[in-house]
């Protein structure tokens, strides 16, 4: 399968290293060959039909911070968008930064390339968030695969999983900690007592937190995995605008403690259900599946047959974000050999 | 007959015997009695648990009785018949009118505010509140959704339980 990657932070170079380790183990058991043949970053970009060299393109972006400094087939200044016209590629993998105010240009590449008949994965929740459904029907009306497992809790498996493991199932609703930043913030807190910006500001220093978190403690990005949720598994038709927001800066160590004293914890947790789109801070059991500490994400989905069903995982992170993306490939693949 | 009840009493001497007196008043055998005083609820209150025979209208009479003399039944026969609603309140709190919120709270239908704590901040706008509702089982979407338009009509960020 030749590959495209656009976008090469700290997603898309996962990507490229859980490729490196992973390839000859993944042509062994499933006879997948996942060949790299084009990159893009926000400088320029690299075509190699014969396939990129992995180690020495990580080498490229560690050195220089431009895949297109890559020997012989860099092109300095090469967008996405032209990128796509360029290269021959089955499939797509959309990592560029989240955008939630028009979810660009990550919207345009993903569509671009299904309207070209290929495939497309992506962790990107902007666009995902602001028009699924658009991007649901282009991939559907152009017969193409459409994969987003890493958009919503990176590691921990929630979307294939409900699709695929729990197909019998219908899904009432669903309730998770959806942010790592946030219940590392809320689990420090409940830990020593410290203030919120004092526990920010220390999740800062230690690279859980970004210098502008609002994304993360304002609810932002928990918000755009609940409409995720709502879209794919539920098969809501919503969006960003539909749900219900309120963020964690206001908590207080006082209200920790009253909470405690109640055998209750506060979270910031998600609610995906017919009643209710929401992203706001809940009383969780000190017992329950969702006292789950550090930067861990958790979701509980209440459904006809299996009742409730948790799953937990890191939700965030180079390597284990790229871990969901690989499923994603192996996954096209194996349904394409079935069409086959 | 039979049922099994679920009890909660205060923790002071002769609680348990108002309980049982007019139980066997009314015409009803007690079968068993649970009754241990080390095991406690958040509130200090004891659960305790009672089995009692008699035909329906005599146990009838006996539920009535109890709650009329002011006793929880939170449970009979396993069927849950109050239910604990917890929240969290933080904003404003004294300057919103405390009383107030106790007080929309205590007028809706099977609700009760049970317990109320106060933790004051440095900064009074971030105070927060712990409320503890009793309601007659069912109602609990209903006062939550209640507790949230309070929240917004007095600008508290409002805490539910999942």
């Amino acid at each position: 399968m030749r590959i495209c990657i656009i976008g090469f932070g700290s997603v898309g170079q996962g990507v490229v290293r859980v490729f490196n380790m992973k390839r000859n183990r993944i042509k062994q058991d499933y006879n997948l060959d996942l060949q790299l043949v084009a990159v893009a970053d926000s400088k320029g970009a690299v075509i190699s039909e014969e396939g990129i060299n992995l180690a020495l393109l990580l080498e490229t972006k560690l050195n220089t911070g431009r895949v297109s400094d890559y020997p012989e087939c860099g092109v300095s200044g090469l967008t996405g968008m032209d990128l796509l016209d360029k290269v021959e590629y089955d499939c797509l993998v959309e990592v560029t930064p989240t955008n939630i105010v028009d979810g660009e240009p990550a919207r345009s590449h993903m569509l671009k390339a299904m309207n070209k008949g290929k495939n497309v994965v992506t962790s990107n929740k902007g666009p995902l968030a602001l028009g699924f459904t658009e991007l649901r029907d282009t991939a559907l009306n152009n017969n193409v695969m459409f994969k987003y497992e890493a958009s919503v809790g990176g590691a921990m498996p929630i979307i294939n999983f409900a699709h695929e493991t729990l197909s019998g199932c219908e899904i009432k609703s669903i309730y998770g900690i959806l942010n790592g930043t946030t219940n590392y913030i809320l689990s420090r807190m409940a830990k020593e007592g410290s203030s919120y910006n004092q526990t920010l500001n220390e999740a800062k220093e230690m690279g859980i937190a970004e210098t502008d978190p609002t994304q993360d403690v304002e609810g932002e990005d928990a918000a755009c995995k609940v409409v995720i949720l709502a879209n794919s598994i539920m098969n809501m038709n919503v969006t960003y605008n539909d749900v219900i927001v309120k963020g964690i800066s206001q908590i207080t160590p006082e209200s920790i403690q009253l909470a405690k004293n109640e055998g209750y914890l506060i979270k910031l947790i998600g609610e995906v259900s017919p009643d209710s789109l929401e992203v706001s801070p809940r009383l969780v059991s000190e017992g329950s599946p969702f006292a789950v500490e550090g930067t861990l994400n958790v979701a509980t989905l209440k459904t006809d047959l299996a009742d409730d069903v948790t799953v937990v995982g890191k939700g965030a992170g180079s390597i284990e974000t790229a871990s969901a993306i690989l499923s994603d490939l192996i996954s096209i693949s194996k349904a394409i050999k079935n069409i086959k | 007959m039979r049922l099994k009840l679920v009890l909660e009493l205060l923790d002071v001497p002769g609680q348990l015997l108002d309980a049982l007196n007019p139980i066997g008043r009314l015409g009803a055998n007690i079968v068993a009695v649970i009754h241990q005083r080390d095991v406690k609820t958040e509130r200090g209150t004891i659960p305790v648990q009672i089995t009692i025979e008699g035909d329906e209208e005599t146990l009838n009479k006996v539920l009535k009785k109890l709650e009329s003399e002011g006793i929880q039944i939170i449970r009979v026969d396993g069927i849950l018949r109050k239910e604990k609603i917890t929240t969290i309140l933080i904003g404003n709190i004294i300057d919103q009118d405390v009383k107030d919120t106790v007080n929309t709270l205590n007028q809706l239908e099977g609700v009760r505010v049970a317990d109320l704590d106060l933790k004051m901040s440095d900064y009074p706008e971030h105070s927060a509140s712990k409320i503890i509702i009793e309601a007659d089982y069912g109602r609990k979407k209903m006062v939550t959704s209640k507790i949230k338009e309070i929240g917004s009509n007095k600008g508290f960020l409002v805490i539910n339980e999942v």
